[in-house]
């Protein structure tokens, strides 16, 4: 083989690995960075106009928009929260206890829905919660309650029903991950120690899973921050999260006001990131996959 | 010993009881939108075809299809070559925690602002709205995801086979065209049906850089907030629900023949 030949296969080589890096700079990292620059822009007739004003981000932060900010924050925690404490023992269960081939149909169960577009499953759910909904016909038909319970719809009842169904997977499987990947002697010294069970999963299980637990917690949390088709569709009329208010600013094309909500929330999303990059190593989440590289 | 580890007291069965009853949370919302699209009216009470065969009365949805399908090939053909590109950068170039978390980053990004920002970025550069930008929008969607299944398929083999080739005497092209593609072939076409279930079922991120085009997913949402959902609505989530539990069916099958093969 000709050295020019080599040369050249080497530099293919190169740029296939480096073309995914570059696509992700191109199409993600610019075009946030470029959303940063538009949110200081001027609005003038319906058209953005290149400025460096900070109208966008004082009509954010002031007014109404504010109350939108808290709200949806609230509600992510909420999610959050909730979604731990469904998430979390399940993963433990699937990680420790489980028959790992029962595990493994489990979690793709848990997978399946998740690839079916989360809208659809906040249409059904305005069924399933509305007034003449199933779960309303059987309160009613127990006699728990005489007419339709109504906060069950149209309500952060809803939104929070939408979100932690629509994130299940993506804090279960991080959690799974990191609680699997926990070395079992550490568990059994713990044991052999004489620690009782709680004992050991408090001050062993727990911070070992810590990576996988932040990891969830970023992926819920963002993603109900930022979620805008689950409030528009469970909130009911005039029920705004900084998801559907960043919609309805470009409904009214005011793009300067949206790219600085939106600025804000990825910026809360990167600060979190790096938490996660800084305090946790990628090792501990991904495990074995990465255990051969990095080693 | 090993019943001396497990936590509390709490049997089986009450774990599984738990468990079932999440999935069912999961799963029931897959159930009205079937019901309703075989409806004869919104009410539930015998059944009818009807809203299927309407359904391609329309023209707009009909395009919306095309779009839908042309969209998710070229997800499913570009995003395992990205994502293969990506994992060998993971394994070969320096900083590969930070490839990985540049790699992994639209999972963490708000759809509402990866659209805005791709929507003001194709603006600014001059790219009008099209197949093209909706591919990249979606393609950006499903890399991590494929990223993760080709990384996972890449640790399960042991690198010493690739040693070996080169020991043989094969350039590094042969030891990864010979050795290591036919090993993580399952990872690639794995990525492959992924990339082509996300890019189907993929709404807010594709919308704000559509432009004049639809997809199905973005025709029933656009449908939606105009006039309210319609049993021709839910004809069509029934269809993309099916859709992707055939899919999902390919890959456990696909993955079952290969484990027994092993």
């Amino acid at each position: 083989m000709g050295g020019s030949s080599r040369r050249l296969q080497k530099w293919a080589r190169q740029s296939f690995l480096l073309l995914p890096v570059v696509f992700m700079t191109v199409f993600l990292l610019l075009p946030l960075g470029f959303m940063v620059v538009v949110s200081f822009w001027k609005r003038a007739m319906l058209r953005m106009v290149p400025d460096f004003v900070l109208t966008n981000y004082a009509d954010f932060l002031s007014g109404p928009r504010m109350a939108v900010l808290g709200r949806s924050f609230a509600v992510a925690i909420e999610a959050t929260a909730i979604g731990l404490l469904i998430a979390y023992p399940i993963a433990y269960y699937l990680a420790r206890t489980a028959k790992p081939s029962r595990t493994r149909i489990v979690l793709l169960l848990f997978t399946v829905p998740f690839l079916i577009n989360y809208i659809i499953r906040a249409f059904a759910w305005t069924f399933l919660l509305g007034r003449t909904g199933p779960i309303n016909t059987a309160l009613m038909n127990l006699g728990l309650t005489d007419g339709p319970v109504d906060w069950l719809l149209y309500s952060d009842f809803a939104v929070l029903v939408g979100m932690i169904s629509s994130y299940m997977p993506f804090m279960i499987f991080p959690l799974w991950i990191s609680i699997a990947g926990i070395d079992r002697r550490l568990a059994e010294a713990s044991w052999m120690l004489g620690a009782a069970p709680w004992t050991t999963f408090w001050r062993v299980i727990l911070p070992l899973s810590m990576p996988g637990v932040f990891a969830a917690i970023i992926f819920s949390f963002v993603g109900c921050f930022g979620e805008s088709a689950v409030p528009t569709i469970l909130g009911g009329v005039g029920y705004q999260l900084i998801g559907n208010e960043i919609t309805s600013t470009m409904d009214v094309l005011n793009y300067p006001l949206a790219a600085a909500i939106s600025s804000v929330v990825t910026a809360a999303m990167l600060v979190l990131l790096a938490i996660w990059y800084v305090a946790f190593d990628l090792r501990a989440f991904l495990g074995k996959i990465l255990a051969w590289r990095m080693a | 010993m090993k019943a001396g580890l497990r936590i509390g007291c709490n049997p089986g069965w009450l774990a599984w009881c738990g468990i079932g009853l999440v999935l069912a949370l999961l799963y029931v919302p897959l159930l009205p939108p079937m019901l309703f699209s075989v409806s004869p009216d919104t009410a539930v009470g015998g059944w009818t075809l009807r809203w299927y065969s309407e359904m391609w009365k329309n023209p707009l949805l009909a395009g919306s299809v095309i779009t839908s399908i042309e969209a998710a090939l070229i997800v499913a053909v570009v995003t395992p070559v990205l994502a293969l590109g990506a994992a060998m950068a993971i394994r070969e170039l320096k900083a590969p925690r930070l490839i990985l978390l540049l790699m992994l980053l639209p999972l963490f990004v708000p759809g509402v602002s990866m659209g805005l920002a791709n929507a003001f970025f194709f603006r600014i550069i001059g790219v009008s709205p099209s197949l093209l930008t909706i591919a990249i929008v979606q393609i950006m969607w499903a890399l991590p995801f494929a990223v993760l299944v080709v990384l996972t398929a890449m640790s399960t083999f042991d690198p010493i086979y690739i040693e070996a080739a080169h020991m043989s005497g094969a350039g590094r092209w042969r030891a990864f065209r010979d050795i290591e593609l036919p090993l993580i072939r399952p990872g690639l076409s794995g990525a492959a049906t992924f990339s082509l279930i996300l890019s189907f079922n993929e709404t807010i991120r594709t919308a704000l850089v559509q432009g004049p085009l639809n997809t199905v997913q973005t025709y029933i949402w656009s449908t939606y907030k105009q006039i309210g959902l319609s049993p021709t609505l839910y004809a069509l989530m029934t269809l993309l629900i099916l859709l992707t539990l055939l899919l999902v069916g390919m890959i456990v099958v696909r993955g079952h023949i290969l484990d027994r093969r092993r």
